[in-house]
């Protein structure tokens, strides 16, 4: 196991540039679903430029841990997404750890980013901060449960390993475990990317927001980063569901036809998963804070109940 | 004993099953009255497609027809009839149910996992359809549990549906391929006769309380 410089670029390029596209095309998708005719698909691009070229003004109570967290959220996103595997069976990063490592480190992310909401001291930020926290402490076990019960399918928590395990004679696209496990990667999928039954990611102008109450304080440079590595952890958990869940059309070898065909089976699984979430987004209102520990409780029990269905469906 | 299925048409089955128990888990924790009847139609949906699954699989040829019933009668009338009661009584929201829904929702998961258990001395290899079991007993007592949790009339007819419906998954994925076509018929019309006189005695209970908190009842004693 070598570390594939190719690979890494490849993944490194693919996933900078492709989270803001994915970001826009919900946008667009959503607002076309409610009569809209809504920003076009690469107008995020647009505003990551703009923020990119403009002053920024920073609280005179911010200590360093203010500036710091842009460039912390930007670059564990960027190595989480390092570790799936994206186009190839084999993740670029997964000589460094697996699933584990991932959830590590966007929660390394997460802290950092709550801490800056509360380190201006402003309300709002203090509000989204401990919200996300208290949010993310329900989300984290059932994104964890989820992934492990594929992994015990795969006998790895390398997600390279599980990825691969599709070839092996375990494992079955039907798997009900899966099925349900699924459903709670789903769930907190949403819950993680800020999607309406939890949060609506289209304004600032509500009381009940989070990730937008924490990063209230930002602007300029250290908004777009923000806004880029918020994007990407989209990207990176997006990538988690489709590729774990359905490795269909991975290359195994890096020949520019199966790199070919693998980019196009990965764009239109996501492009699948992105409408899923339009219409989740569309049909749904967002709860109440309060409801919302509801439905990501049942995400929890639904990713336990997979990981011990896994042991009734076993042929043993 | 019957032949055992073909391995795809299997996993298809039990993929649908365990989509079903999803499903009841969310009518546990779904507070609106129209929505809980939309997953119950679905999950019958469900149901029905395993039973056709079943049918042509297993060539059970009998239980086409009991899934030409479930469709027509769980997957159609019922949710008819019920969304047509819920706009006749005017409530739509389940109120205070006994457990809130994180509390009910890890209940539900340990019922399913009493299944489970209760399942694992049937569970075997050569016929995978056996392993159903669990999930059919996890859902009937998901079923039950909401008939208790909730108090409104019309989710306890839904909740009582729905464990219906685990029974049947039981009866059609196991290795008998559905119950004698007699005994189904049976249960399908005691199941209408009971929806029917429910249907009359909630809307006779929101009459003479105008509610349909069956908590109310309690006040009939002398």
């Amino acid at each position: 196991m070598k570390l594939d410089i190719i690979g890494l670029l490849v993944q490194t390029a693919l996933l900078l540039l492709l989270a803001p596209l994915v970001t826009g095309l919900i946008r667009n998708w959503k607002a076309k679903l409610q009569n809209r005719r809504g920003p076009r698909v690469w107008q995020p691009y647009f505003d990551l430029v703009k923020c990119l070229r403009k002053d920024m003004v920073i609280s005179e109570h911010a200590s360093w841990i203010f500036s710091a967290t842009p460039y912390v959220l930007f670059t564990t996103a960027v190595l989480a997404g390092l570790m799936v595997p994206m186009l190839n069976t084999h993740a670029p990063l997964s000589l460094f750890g697996g699933a584990l490592a991932l959830v590590g480190l966007l929660a390394l992310g997460r802290f950092f980013l709550a801490l800056a909401g509360l380190d201006p001291a402003s309300a709002f930020g203090g509000m989204g901060s401990s919200r996300e926290m208290t949010l993310s402490a329900i989300a984290e076990p059932a994104l964890m449960l989820s992934i492990f019960t594929v992994a015990i399918t795969a006998g790895s928590t390398n997600l390279s390993h599980i990825v691969q395990s599709v070839e092996g004679t375990t494992w079955k696209l039907l798997n009900p475990a899966h099925g349900l496990a699924l459903a709670a990667l789903f769930i907190v999928l949403l819950a993680e990317t800020g999607r309406i039954p939890v949060d609506n990611p289209a304004t600032h102008l509500e009381l009940t927001m989070i990730h937008e109450a924490m990063v209230l304080e930002f602007s300029g440079r250290h908004l777009a980063f923000i806004e880029w590595s918020a994007s990407l952890k989209q990207l990176v958990l997006m990538t988690l569901l489709v590729n774990i869940f359905f490795p269909i059309g991975l290359a195994l070898e890096w020949s520019p036809a199966a790199l070919a065909i693998a980019l196009a089976v990965f764009v239109l699984k996501l492009l699948l998963l992105s409408a899923a979430v339009v219409l989740v987004e569309t049909t749904n209102a967002k709860l109440r804070l309060f409801r919302v520990p509801d439905l990501l409780s049942a995400a929890f029990v639904l990713a336990a109940l997979a990981l011990l269905s896994m042991f009734v469906f076993k042929p043993s | 004993m019957n032949p055992p299925l073909n391995d795809i048409a299997a996993q298809w089955i039990t993929l649908l099953a365990t989509l079903m128990l999803v499903l009841q888990l969310f009518m546990v924790v779904q507070k609106e009255l129209t929505t809980n009847i939309r997953l119950f139609a679905l999950q019958s949906f469900l149901l029905a497609t395993v039973a056709a699954l079943v049918a042509s699989t297993a060539r059970a040829w009998h239980v086409f027809f009991v899934a030409a019933l479930i469709a027509g009668g769980k997957v159609i009338f019922l949710p008819w009839f019920l969304q047509r009661l819920v706009r006749q009584v005017q409530i739509s929201l389940e109120s205070k149910p006994l457990l809130n829904a994180p509390l009910a929702m890890l209940f539900c998961g340990g019922l399913v996992l009493l299944g489970y258990v209760a399942a694992r001395p049937f569970a075997s290899v050569e016929q995978p359809l056996n392993n159903i079991l669990g999930v059919a007993i996890g859902q009937v007592l998901a079923g039950l549990f909401m008939m208790i949790n909730r108090r409104k009339a019309i989710t306890q007819v839904l909740a009582l549906l729905a464990a219906e419906n685990g029974i049947f998954l039981a009866a059609i994925s196991l290795t008998t391929y559905g119950m004698p076509l007699v005994v189904e018929l049976g249960i399908f019309f005691d199941l209408f006769i009971a929806v029917m006189v429910l249907g009359i005695l909630v809307y006779r209970i929101r009459e003479t309380f105008s509610t349909i908190d069956v908590g109310r009842l309690n006040q009939l004693k002398g």
